[in-house]
């Protein structure tokens, strides 16, 4: 009995040493050592109501992805991207990034909204591996130490919202926001920067970010009469609630956020987007940019290119994802893949140049955009155009 | 005064589409005890066929037609394909089958059409305001059409000799092919009347609600409520059921929350599962043996 107890135990050790064998195999097969394939996760909101964000962003990086192995790779090393959809759920977006962590990948991009986007958060800092979002809400990176984002904060686009109404002289806003985490404290930030100059949110209405009917919503804002609106949205949601504003003969004027810089805004909303006023990245209005912009060169090339391979116009969400690629490829490029070094190196980034705007992190900010990241566009006859000052 | 009207306006256009869902899922369940859950996205589909046929240059009429159409036939091969071949259908074993028909279509969708939703070029008509409510002209068409659609298909199945044949399969399948009505065709109509329906639903949204490889699921399931507010066997209430659901929905996100919109149909169907199982509009009937 005791022999035949001591064979079992011995074969049970065997499996487990064989079992171990084959994980440590497999592990120097990931990205982890400092000569292979440098390996990227993107985690985008590709499906469900982020898609208008998530596809625009997964062109962006299997474009830039190409371009960068074509030439070479980094420092002679392959970068090797893999995409998930996160289906712009929370729960898809953690599990998407429980498996970018068991795939030891070197960073992770993503998510494209605040709700995906924070479902990630913890999980990149528990398992401590760099992080670059692409979604707007500061509470994405608000005192944490693995993870960056590339959209403008909520608060700068607002700090635009409060100036451009100072000088319009309007005091009471009324706000149609997205129910989801993108919208949240958005009145909260509206009061607190408009506090100084009397300016205050009177009314507000949310809508889920797949709403398709916006007629409670914006009766209730037409009561409310404030001196002016704005819809905190992404499309479609934003350019239907846009058109139900102006379908309703809403007359106050209408703002909208940076969540609209994409052409689905436009087809969507049509001829009721003329006139509207929102604070946007330079993407959308690159070609009307003074030729001084620090931005233009760069700006106008990656148009170009993204033109030259999908044959349309790039949005401002294929923008944050440029500039999440290129922030990561300079780390790597500088620091190599060591994950404790590629964090330092993003909380250091300095005057770099790039779609969204010209990043300058510091350990507070990992964000890295303040207001002067955002122009104010309008649009007209369905083209975006610089705003008149 | 006007922001009732425009509510209710707005809560009778969607109330339209999802009766016109529930009326496929009634014509269906009525006739074979099927509980058809491809219904949403048959709306979907007839929407974004009728889209890529307007894109290419197809008059708006003829895209949804060729939309309806498309829809029509699917639903016909899967009735022929998946629920005729098995021999002792239960109401269970078909929401499996038509579930799993429902992942494959939604995935096929995703394929052909990309994640992003899409509306269709509105039907003709000009947007007007009337005492003070903002009318937009595909309300009325879908309002109008939904009741004429309505009118008919209960009309089918209330009067004329094929359609009681038709209902006749439901409540007494063996003597029903005793008296020489053919149970198998009459599941294979039904599903065609469910397709004319749910194509005709697509359409009609698309231009306002729009259409998205997963925009079929919202509508399947709020049809679903409608018609379980009707009692699943009838054409009238699940007409009836959806009007009053959307305009419950609406009435609600107006003057109690906008968050609870979607909340109304699910409370709505718990409600009437525990109290009136056959229907809240139905007339209560003597114990089915």
């Amino acid at each position: 009995m005791a022999g035949i107890r001591a064979l079992g135990a011995a074969a049970a050790v065997a499996a487990l040493l064989v079992a171990t064998a084959g994980c440590a195999e497999k592990d120097t097969g990931g990205g982890t050592d400092e000569s292979g394939p440098i390996a990227v996760g993107a985690i985008l909101d590709i499906t469900g109501a982020g898609a208008s964000l998530g596809v625009p962003e997964r062109k962006t990086l299997e474009l830039l992805t190409k371009k960068l192995n074509d030439a070479g790779g980094i420092n002679g090393r392959k970068l090797e991207l893999t995409v998930e959809d996160n289906q712009s759920t929370e729960d898809g977006a953690a599990k998407a990034m429980n498996q970018m962590v068991s795939k030891k990948v070197d960073l992770v991009i993503g998510a494209s909204r605040t709700g995906t986007s924070l479902a990630m958060r913890a999980i990149a800092e528990t398992n401590e591996l760099p992080m670059l979002s692409m979604a707007a809400n500061v509470k994405v990176v608000d005192g944490a130490k693995w993870v960056f984002k590339t959209a403008q904060n909520d608060s700068a686009v607002l700090a635009n919202v409060v100036d451009y109404a100072k000088s319009k002289g309007w005091k009471t806003i009324g706000l149609a926001r997205d129910s989801s985490a993108f919208g949240e404290g958005v009145a909260e930030t509206l009061n607190s920067l408009g506090k100084a100059d009397g300016i205050s949110v009177v009314a507000t209405e949310k809508f889920a970010p797949d709403a398709t009917e916006f007629t409670a919503q914006m009766v209730n804002l037409r009561n409310a009469k404030a001196d002016a609106n704005l819809i905190w949205g992404i499309p479609p949601a934003a350019a239907l609630a846009q058109k139900t504003y102006k379908q309703l003969g809403i007359t106050a004027p209408v703002m909208q956020s940076h969540g609209i810089g994409n052409q689905v805004f436009l087809d969507t909303a049509g001829p009721a987007a003329d006139g509207l006023i929102a604070p946007v990245g330079r993407l959308v209005v690159a070609d009307q940019l003074p030729a001084n912009d620090p931005q233009k060169s760069v700006l106008t090339t990656f148009v170009n290119n993204y033109k030259a391979a999908y044959n349309e116009t790039p949005s401002t969400f294929a923008g944050h994802a440029w500039d999440a690629f290129q922030l990561a490829v300079d780390a790597f490029k500088a620091v190599g893949t060591d994950k404790q070094k590629v964090r330092d190196h993003l909380e250091q980034v300095k005057g770099f140049v790039g779609i969204t705007g010209v990043f300058t992190m510091t350990p507070q900010d990992h964000s890295g955009l303040g207001k002067e990241a955002l122009v104010l566009v309008t649009v007209s006859g369905s083209k975006w155009q610089l705003a008149p000052a | 005064m006007t922001d009732l009207g425009q509510l209710l306006l707005a809560g009778l256009s969607v109330g339209g589409v999802y009766a016109l869902v529930a009326m496929g899922f009634a014509a269906i369940y009525a006739v074979s005890g099927v509980l058809n859950l491809t219904q949403g996205e048959f709306a979907a589909l007839a929407g974004l066929v009728a889209i890529s046929a307007s894109g290419n240059g197809f008059p708006l009429p003829l895209a949804a037609l060729l939309g309806i159409v498309t829809v029509v036939v699917l639903a016909l091969a899967i009735q022929r394909l998946i629920i005729a071949p098995v021999r002792r259908m239960t109401t269970l074993l078909s929401i499996i089958l038509t579930l799993g028909v429902s992942t494959a279509l939604k995935a096929t969708m995703l394929l052909i059409w990309g994640p992003e939703g899409r509306g269709l070029d509105p039907l003709p008509g000009n947007d007007f305001t009337a005492a003070g409510v903002a009318v937009r002209s595909q309300y009325l068409w879908i309002l109008g059409v939904s009741v004429v659609v309505a009118v008919a298909v209960s009309w089918f199945y209330e009067r004329t000799l094929a359609g009681k044949a038709l209902r006749a399969c439901a409540e007494q399948p063996v003597a029903a092919r005793l008296a020489g009505i053919s149970v198998a065709r009459a599941s294979l109509v039904s599903f065609g009347i469910a397709g004319l329906l749910g194509g005709i639903a697509g359409v009609l949204a698309s231009p306002v609600y729009f259409s998205a490889w997963d925009s079929g699921l919202a509508l399947g399931l709020k049809g679903f409520v409608a018609a379980t507010l009707g009692g699943l066997t009838s054409i009238r209430g699940a007409f009836m059921g959806g009007l009053v659901l959307g305009v419950v929905e609406s009435l609600v996100a107006g003057y109690i929350d906008t968050g609870l919109r979607d909340a109304v149909a699910f409370v709505v169907l718990i409600v009437v599962l525990v109290a009136r199982p056959d229907g809240v509009l139905r007339r209560q009937v003597a114990a089915r043996v």
